[in-house]
């Protein structure tokens, strides 16, 4: 359903310096009906990966080829224009996707979901974190995509909003699937089947996620020692 | 699956009602301005005249229509490329969603500006036909092919300077600092024809001119447009700057949208 061939990426400075790789050659297919935990330490490349699976972004070298509807990354970096109404926003995202005749069963849909009351009309810059993960999930919710990309969307929802998020995920296990970016363990174990573990750019396939959590953790455990001075 | 224009329709029509509810909700008296600031100009142009005693108009026109026809038309090129330069930064959030291009805010804006200046125009015509002024232009159909030419210089000089100024954002200011001289060398509230011709010749290589000179030539059966104006040359410039713009935005798409 997605494939990531050899891919590469590096950003550029504003002297057109730049950084390393971030990306060094990660490969992998993403069979139907599966759905995937991204793992790995913090800045390794987890949500530009995201990014670039989600075409917010290109890769320098590679390709990713998408043979199926795939949601924007849904997180807190971005996808929300500041100035702009929580329900401006909404109807701006459902005209993109083509949803011009139903757009009133959109923002009914969101609305209802996120419950965030007032705020909804007031503009999203104004927002508590919390606030606009659950305007953001509830929003890709709204949609019929066959693979949603999470890139720590639930990470600032209070336990009742999670519990929320997570039922309403479950339901449509079986039609769509995930990647996931998280730093929670039981999340990932809930949604994901299998795992990919990004380490010094590149990536490692697991078919079970609690392996790749597994070997992710130990080399977490057991950090390289080195003497100060 | 939806087709490659569905999708750039619906991204068109989406970011449209966005910039449409930015533009009037924006700044508290948005509309006002729109037909305010022309007003303002002829007001004080016209006042301007009457100090300084001369009354004797230009020839073939009356001075209050031609100035409202040149003030309109290079409104309508200014705002274009000025409203340009930040359509990116402004819609930046948005790129999120990988069916929204860096281009598309951009011609969304552009196509924006022309309507708004076209009904301001528009007005303006009304109310000065009501004054009792000749302002109902002479040639029609040309009238409307001089002012659509100049919006697409609008559009082309904004698709160049939206990518410049995101890269450079120095281009930005420079551009808003040129507008101020270019508004006075286009010969939108000074007539050209009373600057000798030696430097007219100079003048003349900048395409606002033309397209000023060739709409109101349109617009008023006895008025002479500045020798050498040519809408051959305007058109030499709507293509080479169409052309350099959709070639930079194609360039530079994937850093525009990442920046």
């Amino acid at each position: 359903m997605i494939e990531v061939n050899k891919v590469y990426k590096r950003y550029h400075t504003h002297n057109h310096q730049s950084t390393g790789w971030v990306l060094r050659g990660v490969d992998f297919r993403l069979p139907k009906g599966l759905s995937l935990g991204l793992i790995g330490g913090n800045g390794v490349g987890k949500s530009t990966l995201l990014r670039l699976i989600g075409g917010m972004d290109y890769p320098d070298r590679g390709k990713i080829v998408r043979n199926c509807r795939v949601s924007w990354p849904i997180g807190l970096a971005g996808g929300f224009q500041g100035t702009m109404t929580g329900r401006q926003n909404v109807k701006f995202v459902a005209r993109i996707h083509g949803n011009t005749r139903r757009i009133d069963e959109v923002i009914a849909f969101v609305q209802d979901f996120a419950e965030i009351g007032k705020a909804f009309d007031e503009p999203i810059k104004t927002y508590s974190s919390g606030m606009r993960s659950r305007l953001a999930f509830g929003l890709s919710l709204a949609f019929d995509f066959d693979l949603y990309l999470s890139d720590e969307a639930t990470a600032t929802g209070d336990a009742s909003f999670k519990a929320k998020a997570k039922r309403a995920f479950n339901d449509r296990v079986g039609k769509a699937s995930i990647i996931m970016v998280s730093h929670s363990e039981g999340i990932l174990r809930d949604l994901c089947q299998a795992g990919v573990w990004l380490r010094n750019g590149e990536a490692i396939w697991f078919d079970d996620i609690a392996e790749a959590l597994k070997a992710y953790g130990e080399s977490v455990k057991k950090p390289p020692l080195r003497k100060a001075g | 699956m939806r087709s490659h224009w569905q999708v750039t329709w619906s991204v068109w029509h989406a970011l449209f009602m966005r910039e449409v509810l930015a533009r009037t909700t924006g700044d508290r008296l948005g509309w006002f301005w729109m037909l305010g600031e022309p007003v303002a100009f002829i007001v004080i142009m016209v006042g301007i005249r009457s100090l300084i005693g001369r009354t004797g108009g230009i020839i073939g026109a009356d001075y209050i229509p031609w100035l409202i026809v040149g003030i309109t038309a290079f409104f309508l090129f200014r705002e274009s490329v000025i409203r340009a330069i930040n359509a990116i930064e402004a819609n930046q959030a948005l790129f999120a969603y990988r069916q929204v291009k860096p281009i598309d805010p951009v011609l969304v804006r552009s196509a924006l500006e022309g309507l708004l200046k076209t009904t301001v125009l528009m007005i303006l015509m009304a109310m000065s036909t009501l004054l009792d002024y000749d302002m109902l232009p002479a040639d029609p159909l040309g009238a409307m092919l001089v002012w659509l030419s100049m919006w697409l210089l609008g559009l082309g000089g904004g698709l160049v300077v939206s990518v410049g100024a995101r890269l450079v954002p120095d281009i930005g200011h420079v551009i808003k600092m040129l507008m101020l001289p270019m508004f006075i060398m286009s010969g939108a509230i000074f007539p050209i024809q009373s600057i000798p011709h030696a430097f007219q010749r100079y003048l003349l290589y900048n395409p606002v001119l033309h397209g000023l000179e060739l709409l109101r030539a349109d617009f008023f059966t006895g008025y002479t447009a500045v020798q050498g104006v040519s809408f051959e040359y305007l058109w030499h410039w709507n293509l080479a700057l169409l052309a350099l713009g959709l070639a930079l935005h194609l360039r530079f798409a994937a850093r525009l949208k990442a920046k």
